[in-house]
């Protein structure tokens, strides 16, 4: 059976990686090309670039960052942040990217997603989904999460998988951050729900989590970034773990 | 050594070149094949039908310069177009060079099938596979290659169904995964092919 994928996740402004408190306070963290070799080295199973700023010009600077990057690397990027058109989707490709997130833009314009996958291939295709729990629902929002769709987030996660999306990152903006664990029970509900991947993003605080994320909810991908920038969990170490546990990983 | 990667208009061309310059090869990018490279790759983006389309346009071209000995690699969708026939999007016609169909993979399983999986050697005789076996490697895919022989068929993987993950006759070679995502492993792959077509 495929392996669980651990994923670091490079928050890049401009041209450096780096990483806040609620979109605060941000720290430079790193040069994105030097950090996403070391992940590799230590044996991350794919890198993602999410671009926080997304004006036109740290665009430019990114795609450059995406060339430079996918020169060094052998295991795959994801590009995300501000993919709005087709236009957008096709130069991060063409760039280097593999894959791109797509999350604002696939709510205010589903057809980005079927068109994107109708022409790159839904294995190029990953939508985010970032939810919040309100009144026991998870709802789905965008503009970095500061915007209520009032989309219930496993209908839309239904809906994305229909429009031809080849994956979904999903992100539990309560525990963003926060390193309290993964929202398992949001996760689950997805996985249960549609049959394509899901990546399992926000609240990883230790190795245990990893766990509970693979185990109990059945995630196929995990993802965190400030803990690995941070050091406080090294992937060789986290993967070790997880092998020793039974969870198939690649080592 | 010159590798030529045929650029059919979509998607990433970056990481395969990338990583061919990494083990040695010179590379050029082009819409079109030409004479005098080493290596013919068909890099693994796009759409069978689409792909189909596009390569249609030149297959005398690349069924001369497969006789006159130039080396292909195909990799995932690049090799899928290396058989006879594909049902991705509409039905269409590949290169045939290897006897059988490209179809979905029919197993209950998630689909697309995106990650890293191990590859299990049958034979050894190609010259391809030094270093490979019980390897994790990257795939991303929806459809698999069916072959009507089991001759050319070198390394395996299973996602629910076993499928071709390394095929080989003479001068062509096809992988289903990606060697230039698939970290160490995929170098090594690519060193081996530089080795065999110097053999």
């Amino acid at each position: 059976m495929t392996t669980k994928r651990i994923i670091a996740c490079l928050d890049v402004k401009g041209a450096n990686v780096v990483k806040g408190v609620n979109f605060l306070n941000l720290q430079f963290k790193g040069d994105p090309v030097s950090l996403a070799s070391l992940y590799e080295e230590e044996g991350a199973d794919e890198i993602v670039f999410l671009d926080i700023t997304a004006t036109i010009e740290a665009r430019r600077a990114l795609y450059s960052v995406i060339k430079d990057t996918a020169s060094v690397l052998s295991i795959p990027l994801t590009v995300g942040g501000g993919i709005r058109t087709l236009d957008d989707v096709s130069m991060a490709l063409s760039s280097g990217a593999d894959k791109v997130s797509i999350n604002t833009a696939a709510v205010e314009n589903s057809q980005i997603v079927k068109k994107s996958a109708e022409e790159f291939g839904s294995q190029a295709v990953v939508v985010a989904i970032d939810a919040k729990k309100i009144n026991g629902n998870w709802i789905v929002f965008t503009k970095s999460g500061t915007y209520n769709t009032g989309l219930d987030a496993i209908k839309w996660a239904k809906k994305v998988e229909e429009l031809g999306a080849g994956e979904i990152l999903l992100t539990s903006i309560d525990r963003d951050g926060t390193r309290l664990g993964y929202d398992l029970e949001l996760i689950k509900k997805i996985v249960d729900s549609v049959n394509i991947p899901v990546i399992a993003s926000g609240g990883a605080g230790k190795m245990e989590h990893f766990y509970d994320v693979f185990s109990l909810a059945k995630a196929d991908a995990a993802l965190a970034a400030g803990i690995f920038h941070d050091g406080i969990i090294k992937i060789k170490d986290l993967k070790s773990y997880l092998s020793q546990k039974g969870i198939e990983v690649r080592i | 050594m010159k590798a030529l990667v045929i650029n059919y208009g979509v998607g990433n061309l970056y990481s395969i070149s990338s990583a061919l310059k990494r083990v040695g090869f010179e590379v050029i990018i082009d819409n079109k094949p030409r004479k005098d490279y080493d290596l013919i790759v068909f890099p693994g983006v796009g759409a069978f039908s689409a792909v189909a389309e596009f390569i249609s346009q030149y297959k005398d071209l690349f069924n001369d310069l497969r006789r006159s000995g130039t080396s292909f690699l195909g990799v995932c969708l690049g090799m899928q177009i290396m058989f006879e026939k594909g049902t991705e999007g509409k039905e269409s016609n590949g290169l045939g060079w290897f006897k059988g169909i490209v179809d979905k993979i029919n197993a209950n399983v998630k689909l697309p099938h995106i990650g890293w999986d191990l590859v299990f050697e049958v034979k050894d005789s190609c010259g391809l596979t030094y270093g490979l076996d019980k390897k994790y490697v990257y795939y991303v895919h929806s459809y698999i290659a069916y072959p009507t022989s089991e001759d050319y068929v070198y390394m395996k993987s299973q996602y629910g169904i076993e499928y071709p993950a390394l095929v080989c006759e003479k001068n062509v070679v096809g992988t289903q995964f990606h060697p230039e995502k698939s970290s160490s492993t995929g170098k090594i792959f690519l060193e081996n092919l530089k080795g065999w077509i110097k053999r």
